[in-house]
């Protein structure tokens, strides 16, 4: 798990917030029960078919929010140990461009 | 046969294929920036770049002919690609980080070479290292059906009785592949990435939008996939086609789905693109960005319904999708549309198929047959060795049912996911006895083999490796056979464990340290990774 990426006392509850994060998004899909119905329908989508597709965008946001968390809980870990900021801070300032 | 089609196949195929290997040339005297083009961070490009790169290896003949078939099929499990893709990103996000570090600080490219360094285990590694190998031909051999389907539909070899005339298509699709990866070796693929992939992304959009409007809309598709099914299950007096999963098939969904997003970066050619990343976060990152894939794959399965509502009967379910294009686009676009799905299955079977053979040199011939081998003997390895894993892949399409090419690419899953608890295990804790886990993957690989040769296809009860999905031992329902096998190699490993350690039998020596999972670009001791060794490096180079 995350949880276990070297986190400190201090950073622990943001691992731990990661870790649930990336958790749902993993359990959901695979929760099958929830959405194997076909109504209601969507623009002609079976509800079972366009919840799936739903899940894409919902899915890359709470990993895109534990990609975020993840890096500040990184930098807190690494000023502990007294290194820099994380590699790939730049060129991240460089893909807004 | 149509001329225009054929003209305008041949035309984009001839141009992409002449194209790699004019530039392959061409950049040879510059600095050999190897892999990074289609490398998962794509290295020197910005995040938008590499997002268009890493799709165009997306979509293979996985999604464009083997899932949407399921789905002609009336298979209810069929959509279960999509959470696959789905779940695959979080799953990545959280153990690749580390083994990207780890990799970083001892120099590992392969994951056999992890598991030496981490376990101190040679067999172990040979395990991890054959294991890759195996498990790339049924991958490949997925492949080769999807530029053998589009040949057939095309109208290459199929009026014949003959074994010979029958089996054309698979020949000479096998014989360009073999010619691309010999003449231009991995750089050509890398080179082409933009040409290959705008032709892909322009059938794929014009396929899924521009094509419902034609057959009565989203509605009119899944009405008429509906009512087809409806009707074939009457016919039968069964309840065996559908839109949506019955509950008893609930766990073979989800065990399919789960089981291959763990299986995907354990093959040796899936890793080596996230070792070439700039840092730790470009996998994070992207793990983020990656998921709207999956919507156009979903998209493009559901063109297996719009085959059912444009008409479409044909007895081997994987020529419905290349059927449909053929007869609702223009013979010109239809071409496009061939030459896209043939490129997009060629490429990545010539990066699977140098990865493999890559992973034998490293790992198995300088690793055990000749550690003295000069750069030459090497590349002269990879060379026959690229060679033999496409005839494995060949032997896997003819021997085994190729009704369904997508139990290829799952009968891979099988073997490949039995390398996880080494692997991935292995990443987290030192725990697992060395032996353990090389008795544990015994058994996974042992189990898993000996109950996919044990499943008989739909049509005829006495073929072998028919289904990827089996009853589950102690229980009456059916799950990926790859999942249950995974299970039982875990239990061995833990019990094993368990023995041994109390046998105080040595565990051996662990070179890493528990900050090398952690370590980034810029830390150190991380050093570039000289990956041109594992899977950029052409075959032939050494020789010409």
């Amino acid at each position: 798990m995350p949880g276990s990426t070297g986190g400190s006392r201090s950073t622990r509850p943001l691992w731990l917030l990661v870790g649930l994060l990336i958790a749902v998004g993993v359990i959901v899909p695979l929760l099958i029960p929830i959405y194997d119905q076909a109504e209601p329908t969507l623009l002609g989508f079976p509800f079972y078919y366009w919840f799936q597709f739903l899940l894409v965008p919902i899915v890359a946001g709470l990993t895109y929010a534990a990609f975020r968390l993840s890096q500040s809980a990184t930098d807190r870990d690494r000023a502990e140990r007294g290194l820099g900021p994380a590699a790939g801070r730049e060129d991240q300032a460089g893909d807004r461009r | 046969m149509n001329g225009v089609e054929l003209a305008v196949f041949l035309f984009f195929f001839l141009l992409v294929t002449v194209m790699g290997f004019l530039a392959s040339r061409w950049r040879r005297g510059a600095s050999l920036d190897s892999l990074d083009e289609w490398g998962l961070g794509g290295r020197g490009f910005g995040t938008f770049i590499s997002w268009f790169l890493i799709g165009g290896d997306i979509y293979t003949a996985y999604t464009f002919v083997a899932v949407p078939a399921l789905l002609y099929a009336g298979n209810m499990i069929g959509f279960f690609a999509v959470p696959y893709t789905i779940i695959l990103y979080p799953i990545i996000f959280v153990f690749l980080p580390r083994l990207w570090s780890v990799s970083h600080r001892h120099g590992y490219v392969t994951p056999a070479d992890f598991v030496q360094g981490r376990f101190d285990s040679r067999p172990l590694a040979l395990a991890v290292a054959i294991t890759g190998i195996l498990a790339t031909m049924p991958y490949i051999a997925l492949q080769l059906v999807g530029i053998q389907v589009v040949l057939e539909v095309m109208g290459i070899g199929t009026n014949g009785d003959s074994w010979f005339a029958r089996d054309l298509p698979l020949f000479i699709a096998f014989a360009v592949l073999a010619a691309y990866t010999y003449s231009s070796g991995l750089r050509a693929p890398a080179l082409i990435a933009f040409v290959k992939d705008a032709l892909i992304y322009v059938v794929i959009l014009v396929a899924v939008f521009y094509l419902p409007t034609q057959l009565g809309g989203w509605d009119g598709i899944f009405s008429a996939a509906q009512d087809s099914f409806d009707a074939a299950n009457e016919a039968s007096g069964s309840v065996s086609k559908g839109l949506i999963p019955t509950g008893a098939l609930h766990w073979s969904y989800v065990s399919l789905a789960l089981g291959s997003a763990l299986a995907l970066f354990m093959y040796p050619h899936s890793l080596t693109g996230v070792l070439a990343t700039k840092n730790r976060s470009v996998i994070r990152r992207n793990a983020a960005l990656l998921p709207a894939y999956s919507f156009l794959l979903g998209l493009l399965a559901l063109l297996g319904f719009a085959a059912i509502a444009a008409g479409v009967q044909t007895d081997n379910a994987q020529l419905a999708v290349p059927e449909m294009l053929d007869r609702m686009f223009p013979d010109w676009f239809a071409g496009v549309a061939f030459a896209a799905i043939a490129i997009g299955a060629l490429v990545p079977a010539a990066i699977m198929s140098i990865a493999a053979a890559n992973l034998w040199t490293r790992n198995v011939y300088k690793a055990f047959l000749k550690p003295d081998a000069t750069p030459q003997q090497e590349a002269k390895q990879s060379k026959l060795v690229s060679l033999v894993v496409k005839f494995g892949a060949l032997v896997f399409v003819l021997g085994l049912p190729n009704d369904f090419a997508i139990n290829l690419q799952l009968l891979g899953g099988v073997w490949i996911l039995q390398t996880f608890p080494a692997i991935v295990g292995g990443l987290y804790t030192r725990w697992f006895h060395r032996t353990a886990l090389l008795l544990g993957w015994l058994a996974g690989m042992v189990y898993g083999t000996v109950i996919a040769y044990l499943q008989p296809t739909a049509t005829d009860p006495n073929a072998h490796f028919g289904s990827s999905v089996a009853t589950v031992p102690f229980t009456d329902t059916k799950g990926y056979i790859a999942l249950t096998a995974f299970v039982i190699n875990v239990l061995v490993v833990v019990i094993a464990t368990v023995v041994l350690n109390a046998l105080k039998v040595s565990p051996g020596r662990d070179h890493t340290r528990p900050d090398d999972y952690h370590a980034d670009a810029g830390d150190p001791g991380v050093e570039e990774l000289d990956l041109e060794d594992v899977a950029a490096e052409p075959p032939v180079r050494g020789t010409s």
